[in-house]
């Protein structure tokens, strides 16, 4: 039976500059107990979708034209009583960042049925049943009925959300991205409860993100969005297997894969179209690797294509073809002209003889195609030899928190946050390390220890032959002219009251360069080395001018005006959209290698470190869990923690089941010391010892460290018997 | 040299050098002018304003008497109590041995009042303008070091703030005025030593919420001095609200400066609005309907007043886009 029908919708929105076509003619059907994924980058119309079909539009939306149909009712005729009537009994909603609407000042439980007594005509005694059964359903112990919302972690609200919403037994559940901003093991658990859930009680499911993986883990079919208008329609299987729309292989190539790593991810160039005035043709066009003539003038209509698939390409009969040319990255690589602006971006690989060679790096497989544009030679950038860069030697830091004259009139006890646990490293020129683990483990406390953002409370940081601790002002500045940082938000990193060329300039100033001319040539060189092409384009612009991937190229280039030879980067890509964060990794790959530039990566998503990293470490409660090579670390993980970090990682192919998570979520707050193992009380493997024993830390001949009692002189320890989930 | 680099890029269609700042300064400006741009109640306001500057500066050119000096007829006598020409009884004037060309009459003591009222505005305007820039200054400052460095430095300055928040305002006056003499400074002192209070205590939570922001670390990882963050990262930032708190604090000096003169605790010897009042009250001119001496000084006092609190909104709105739909 077909639950839900969606016809030629249009959804226009008024704005001053003229009217938005936020949806335009989209069709869609949903049968029930489908499971349809509805993919595509921001902005193009996936939420404003949602919003139309439970009639939530904004006030200056307006839906143009076409039908919902819901199990036969049209939607749009329905007068607003009784579209209230189904909303949440028939059709329910988990919006975006929906775990922060819970009511912080009303106990879960009592929320949970109050929504029942009210709109499920429940008795008070049936509400309680009831939402203690709802709790069971999503996993979640049903003594937490009388916490209030803050006591929950983020995976437990998100969990109370979703009973929330099933608590009307609906017959379709629309999830707006549903796991955005949750941490992988999280994740990874409120995917499972979604699947459970589906398979119980055959729900039918819309789920709404721009992550494919998450959609390849849940959904049985896909549509993808973009620019307002569906461009793909298939089962689940063959999407992964053979995408049939250009857009569908670009965002497939763009996503890095644990399981099937690639040498180079594509980034998909250019903006999506104006929607105020759409282009005539097709709108995927300006960023189609295979466009032609003819894509510019006739507006392809999604057609079936056989197998119940349907694509709106004008070239989709030669799919099989364009799928083995879109493996080379090359081909996505295109000079663009948007919002006004020239620029270039790569998605190219790096140069075929890195001038820095590297351990582990000549071996990789480079592909054949090489950039037409040489960026100018490395002009002061260090020399290569052997003696690490940087050291760390037990380096702790420690915050005291809750102290403080305000404290202690309220009576709080200081306590002691170790935020960076006795963790030690070397980093050689040229080499690029990435630190992960779930928030909260101290990768980012790591990160401003490196750059002397904060200083440590213990251990020493030496950068080539220096001491961080104890620096006085001239070695400081020098310093700070050789090591850099790259931010998360790319919004928030450059003054928005400087233009770009003065925010490039002013690390030039501060380091003593008075000759303007001088400055202007090297800021000039640097935007080029990034891609900003023409430079002078860009000088004049102000933040706010341009977009996040432009941005973020701006902040790179900050980085690298001063020729450093250390670079820290903090979540580079988490804040930008799938299609163009392959982009940046690139530039900022090659441009390590070019120039032999140190790097750190901060990252939580491991695909994104065995891209761009040579060694990756993992991080918990403070300190180093396991380091080693890249491939060793994903393919052979040794500590327990890192295994469970790799299961948890969604993988962006249907036919890949994730092993069973065996951890549960939540980091223990860091204000203890552990005397044995800090991961312990989660561990699926723990033993007696590695509550009492500090675990070893054990060195394969590869270079790769394990920090674990398995692999030690307590490895016969008896194990601890625990109820896992 | 510089001149052919100039000239180089010219050609090169490089923008110049100048172009290319985007310095915070004219960022500023630009603010400013969208304040005045966007509210023309601000614009009003600043109009306001400029008339009584015009009016302060060229004061001895147009009151047409002395303010203080009585005026005297042909017997030498003062001319008390004079109504303004247009009310007076014809021949009246005649009839005292004196010609009537006062616009608002004269005092109890025979000053001409329409020329009292030009001299207020120059007590008016120099209490407003220098309370205001003091009370801006120092709370800026103030926030912003309070906000930048925290720790010991935030405890001593917010605690201080916390006094001053304690002290009440118009006693405050009085007793400074027992220590010094009785002179207009007095209130810019007082003004100055207290209200910095509510600007700083803005500027800090505001400064909290910028240092935070990515850009500044970068600044700090760019080898940026702390003094570097605070003026040229920090600053531009939040200067709008400095004149934003800097206009609601001309009005409420004016404001101030009228009180304390009413109470009496002003200089004698300089004509306010606020002393004109205490005149004439004290002269029983309300029971003698002299409505020509009160209700000009009073006129006066809340227009620059309202024109001190236009511009301020004016600020609020561009600051705060909310307030716009309210």
């Amino acid at each position: 039976m077909t639950i839900l029908s969606i016809r030629d919708l249009s959804v226009n929105y008024a704005t001053q500059d003229g009217t938005v076509q936020a949806v335009d003619g989209v069709s869609l059907d949903l049968e029930e107990g489908q499971r349809l994924g509805l993919i595509g980058e921001s902005g193009c119309g996936k939420t404003t979708l949602l919003k139309a079909i439970v009639q939530v539009l904004p006030r200056n939306g307006r839906i143009a034209g076409g039908k919902i149909l819901f199990k036969g009712m049209d939607l749009l005729q329905l007068p607003a009583a009784e579209m209230r009537q189904l909303r949440w009994r028939e059709i329910a909603t988990i919006p975006q960042a929906s775990m922060d609407s819970l009511n912080p000042v009303q106990r879960v439980g009592s929320q949970l049925t109050k929504l029942l007594r009210v709109r499920g005509g429940y008795s008070k005694k049936a509400a309680l049943k009831r939402a203690a059964d709802l709790f069971d359903l999503v996993g979640l112990d049903t003594e937490r009925l009388t916490h209030y919302p803050h006591e929950f972690s983020g995976g437990m609200k998100q969990r109370a959300v979703i009973a929330m919403a099933l608590a009307l037994e609906p017959s379709l559940l629309i999830a707006d991205e549903p796991v955005t901003a949750l941490d992988v093991i999280v994740q990874h658990q409120i995917l499972e409860v979604l699947r459970e859930l589906e398979q119980e009680l055959n729900l039918t499911v819309m789920l709404i993100t721009h992550d494919i993986s998450v959609v390849a883990q849940v959904c049985d079919s896909v549509s993808v969005m973009y620019a307002g208008r569906i461009v793909e329609q298939a089962a689940a299987e063959p999407f992964f297997s053979s995408p049939a729309h250009p857009y569908s292989l670009g965002l497939q190539q763009a996503f890095p894969n644990l399981a099937r790593p690639r040498d180079v991810l594509v980034s998909i160039e250019g903006y999506p179209p104006d929607l105020r005035e759409p282009p005539s043709g097709c709108r995927f066009a300006e960023r189609c690797p295979f466009v032609q003539e003819a894509c510019h003038d006739i507006d392809p209509k999604l057609e079936a294509i056989g197998d119940g698939r349907a694509a709106a390409c004008l070239r989709s009969n030669e799919m099989d073809v364009l799928r083995v040319q879109s493996e080379d990255p090359s081909l996505w690589q295109r000079v663009e002209v948007a919002q006004g602006l020239s620029l270039a971006e790569d998605g190219q690989p790096p140069p075929k003889s890195p001038p820095i060679a590297m351990k582990g790096d000549l071996d990789a497989p480079l592909p054949a195609t090489i950039s037409a544009e040489t960026p100018p030679s490395p002009s002061q950038w260090g020399e290569v030899d052997d003696a690490p860069l940087l050291e760390l030697q037990n380096v702790s830091k420690r915050f005291k928190i809750g102290g403080g004259l305000a404290g202690l009139l309220r009576g709080d006890k200081e306590q002691t946050v170790y935020a960076v646990n006795n963790i030690s490293f070397s980093l050689k020129r040229g080499e690029s390390l990435g630190l992960a683990g779930e928030s909260g483990c101290g990768k980012s406390t790591t990160g401003k220890l490196l750059v002397k953002l904060i200083d440590a409370s213990d251990g020493e940081i030496i950068f080539d032959g220096a001491d961080l601790a104890g620096m006085d002002d001239d070695s400081l500045l020098t310093f700070r002219s050789r090591v850099q940082l790259m931010f998360q938000n790319p919004f928030e990193a450059l003054n928005p009251r400087f233009t770009l060329y003065r925010s490039l300039t002013e690390p030039l100033i501060i380091h003593g360069w008075k000759d303007e001319n001088k400055r202007l040539d090297r800021v000039i060189e640097t935007l080029d080395r990034v891609n900003l092409r023409p430079a002078e384009v860009f000088l004049d612009k102000y933040p706010h001018q341009l977009s996040g991937g432009q941005l973020q190229r701006v902040v790179l280039a900050r980085a690298l005006v001063l020729h450093p030879d250390f670079l820290v980067a903090d979540e580079p890509v988490s804040m930008l959209d799938v299609s163009v964060r392959a982009g940046i990794l690139n530039t900022t790959r090659r441009l390590a290698r070019e120039l032999g530039l140190a790097t750190v990566y901060i990252s939580h998503d491991l695909s994104l470190l065995q891209y761009t990293c040579d060694r990756i470490a993992i991080m918990y409660l403070g300190e180093i869990v396991e380091i080693g090579p890249s491939d060793q670390v994903i393919n052979n993980p040794q500590h327990p923690y890192t295994k469970a970090l790799i299961a948890a990682v969604p993988v962006p192919d249907p036919t890949i089941e994730n092993p069973p998570l065996r951890i549960q979520e939540g980091i223990p707050r860091p204000t203890e010391q552990f005397i044995g193992c800090p991961f312990a009380q989660r561990c699926p493997d723990a033993m007696e010892a590695c509550l009492t024993v500090r675990p070893p830390q054990i060195t394969d001949e590869n270079e790769h460290t394990a920090q674990c009692h398995l692999y030690g002189e307590h490895r016969d320890s008896p194990k601890l018997e625990r109820q896992l989930p | 040299m510089q001149q052919d680099a100039m000239a180089r890029e010219g050609q090169s269609g490089k923008p110049t050098a100048r172009f290319r700042q985007g310095s915070a300064i004219r960022q500023l400006w630009e603010t400013n002018l969208e304040v005045f741009q966007r509210d023309k109640m601000a614009l009003f306001g600043l109009l306001i304003f400029a008339v009584f500057a015009l009016v302060a500066i060229l004061a001895p050119q147009i009151a047409p008497n002395d303010p203080l000096n009585p005026l005297k007829n042909n017997n030498g006598d003062w001319i008390k109590d004079a109504m303004p020409y247009w009310l007076a009884e014809p021949g009246e004037d005649e009839a005292e041995g004196y010609t009537n060309t006062f616009l608002l009459g004269t005092t109890n003591i025979g000053r001409d009042i329409y020329s009292q009222l030009i001299h207020g505005s120059r007590s008016a305007l120099l209490v407003g303008f220098s309370a205001a820039a003091a009370v801006a200054v120092i709370g800026t400052v103030i926030g912003l070091l309070a906000g930048y460095y925290g720790g010991w430095v935030d405890t001593i300055l917010m605690r201080a703030a916390d006094v001053a928040f304690g002290i009440p305002f118009i006693p405050f006056i009085i007793v400074i005025s027992a220590f010094f003499d009785p002179s207009i400074w007095n209130v810019v002192i007082a003004m100055a030593l207290l209200l910095w209070r509510d600007t700083g205590r803005v500027i800090r939570s505001q400064v909290l919420v910028i240092k935070e922001q990515a850009f500044v670390s970068a600044a700090r990882v760019s080898g940026a001095s702390d003094l570097r963050i605070i003026f040229v990262y920090i600053a531009p930032s939040i200067l709008p609200l400095s004149f934003l708190y800097g206009s609601f604090a001309i009005a409420w000096a004016i404001l101030t400066e009228a009180s304390v003169s009413f109470l009496g605790f002003s200089d004698p010897e300089t004509i306010s609005w606020g002393y004109m009042l205490q005149d004439a009250f004290n002269s029983l001119a309300l029971s003698r309907e002299a409505f020509y001496w009160i209700v000009p000084p009073g006129l006066c006092i809340m227009l620059t007043v309202m024109a001190g609190f236009f511009i301020g909104r004016g600020y609020e709105e561009v600051l705060f886009p909310r307030l716009r739909r309210m």
